[in-house]
């Protein structure tokens, strides 16, 4: 059965690797998140020109599979004389690919908000933009929270997908270990393990963040 | 541009207004002026066009012909570029005060958050100043002690309450009452129409579209009948709801009447 001392011994190493999904899945996040901002918006205006690039942004992104994409950017672009290195190819590619799914998510959230707010906010003197940020994006995003909140955890997922451009983050640190210590089962459960708890804590910390939206609106 | 008018007291000038939904024309060349502290009860059965000419006054709908002026300047102005039109809409707009039925609060912020956000966000005031006059309008209509909660607590007679005091933050030299009562339950209606009578005793200048024909009766200057899209007739409030001279008017007191029954 399960080499218990190996996982003991090998344990903190794999928490080691963690940080560096942690920190891939923050960046690509945030940057994600405002990708997907910026498509809701660009395919919300009333810009023809504008509105067809944020659909096909999302188009792309979204009918191509993420290792593709990752492919593209950390070895493609170097023919072109764009070299990001490791690091900075996998955090872009995470957060242009979950930028799109967010996209969706947000622009839902907006077309949801009723169009009297808009109303309101217009009639009061706000432009569009200001009535945007200060009106209808609040609204927007606390309704697209849950779903934000899905696109947030498959991305945390996804990043096991860098080790394949030599990041040694949770899933190459475990395939490292593998290699000298012939316990693939031991490793990869740890690692699924490891996984699970940056995910479940992302859901508890979103869920959280509702339940407090939804007590301030009550 | 200004307007054609020598008259300076107008404060609302319609010429020739047309508006088209797709092929239905629902405003047929609409001629319509309000004087400054008139209140103006715009009455008619639904579909008559009464709503989408209030809304053509903010420019929430845009006529497809003829000239809207505000205080004498040109609304609807084809002349501007794209952004300087908008400008000059918010600009018009932060003096047309505007209540929707829906009350169209924000949900996000508190009742005190609500009557601040445009002072602070369009007209640039000092935070503490902004607050203690969203304090006195809270007062004024009524929910003072209902400053910190969310519209989601509140009924909808001190949603729309809020609403009003949320457009008399802004100083408006006029307000327009889209059928501000007509989401309402019956025993809420009164604290509204209360708090906008005595707005109208304040000598602020109103344009009503209501369903209340005692309001209309009650508090208005002059009642406007409107139906398919044309003014069937206007007047006094007396003359209108005693003496109505059109058959339609006559018909549609008639049947409201009758409605209280």
């Amino acid at each position: 059965m399960l080499d218990w001392e190996i996982i003991v011994h090998y344990f903190p190493f794999l928490v080691e690797g963690t940080y560096l999904t942690l920190k891939i899945s923050v960046i690509a996040l945030i940057f994600g998140f405002l990708f997907g901002l910026l498509a809701a918006l660009l395919k919300l205006s009333p810009n023809l020109i504008l509105r067809t690039v944020g659909a096909f942004y999302v188009w792309i992104i979204r009918s191509t599979p993420l290792l593709v994409q990752l492919f593209l950017i950390y070895f493609g672009l170097p023919q072109l004389g764009i070299d990001l290195g490791p690091f900075m190819s996998g955090v872009l590619a995470l957060a242009i690919n979950t930028g799109a799914y967010n996209a969706e998510t947000i622009r839902g959230g907006i077309i949801s908000v009723p169009s009297g707010q808009m109303e309101a906010a217009r009639s009061l003197g706000m432009g569009v933009p200001l009535a945007m940020r200060r009106i209808i994006l609040p609204q927007a995003i606390r309704m697209a929270i849950p779903a934000l909140g899905n696109n947030f955890v498959i991305l945390i997922k996804d990043t096991s997908l860098v080790s394949t451009i030599t990041l040694v983050e949770l899933t190459l640190t475990a395939q490292r270990l593998i290699g000298s210590t012939y316990k693939p089962f031991e490793m990869y459960l740890m690692a699924a393990f490891l996984y699970a708890i940056l995910t479940t804590t992302t859901s508890v910390l979103l869920g959280k963040l509702e339940t407090r939206i939804a007590v301030e609106r009550r | 541009m200004t307007s054609p008018s020598s008259d300076s007291m107008q404060m609302i000038e319609i010429h020739n207004l047309k508006k088209f939904f797709g092929e239905n024309e629902v405003l047929k060349n609409i001629h319509f002026n309000v004087q400054k502290s008139e209140v103006v009860a715009i009455i008619g059965p639904s579909g008559s066009g009464k709503s989408t000419l209030l809304r053509c006054v903010n420019h929430l709908e845009e006529p497809t012909s003829g000239e809207i002026y505000v205080e004498g300047v040109l609304l609807n102005d084809k002349s501007l570029g794209k952004r300087s039109f908008q400008r000059h809409l918010n600009r018009i707009r932060t003096k047309v005060g505007m209540v929707f039925q829906q009350f169209n609060l924000f949900p996000h912020m508190t009742a005190l958050e609500n009557v601040m956000e445009a002072p602070l966000n369009v007209l640039k005031e000092a935070k503490a100043d902004a607050e203690k006059r969203a304090r006195e309008l809270l007062d004024k209509v009524g929910i003072g002690e209902k400053a910190d909660s969310y519209p989601g607590t509140l009924s909808g007679g001190q949603k729309q309450r809020v609403a009003i005091a949320r457009a008399l933050a802004m100083n408006p030299d006029v307000m327009l009452f889209d059928e501000a009562t007509s989401a309402l339950d019956p025993e809420l209606v009164g604290e509204v129409l209360k708090v906008m009578e005595n707005l109208a005793r304040e000598g602020m200048t109103m344009l009503v579209v209501t369903h209340e024909m005692g309001f209309a009766e009650r508090v208005a200057d002059r009642v406007v009948f409107m139906a398919d899209g044309y003014i069937v007739e206007e007047g006094k409030p007396a003359e209108m709801f005693r003496n109505p001279r059109n058959e339609r008017t006559q018909k549609f007191l008639a049947d409201v009447a009758h409605e209280d029954l």
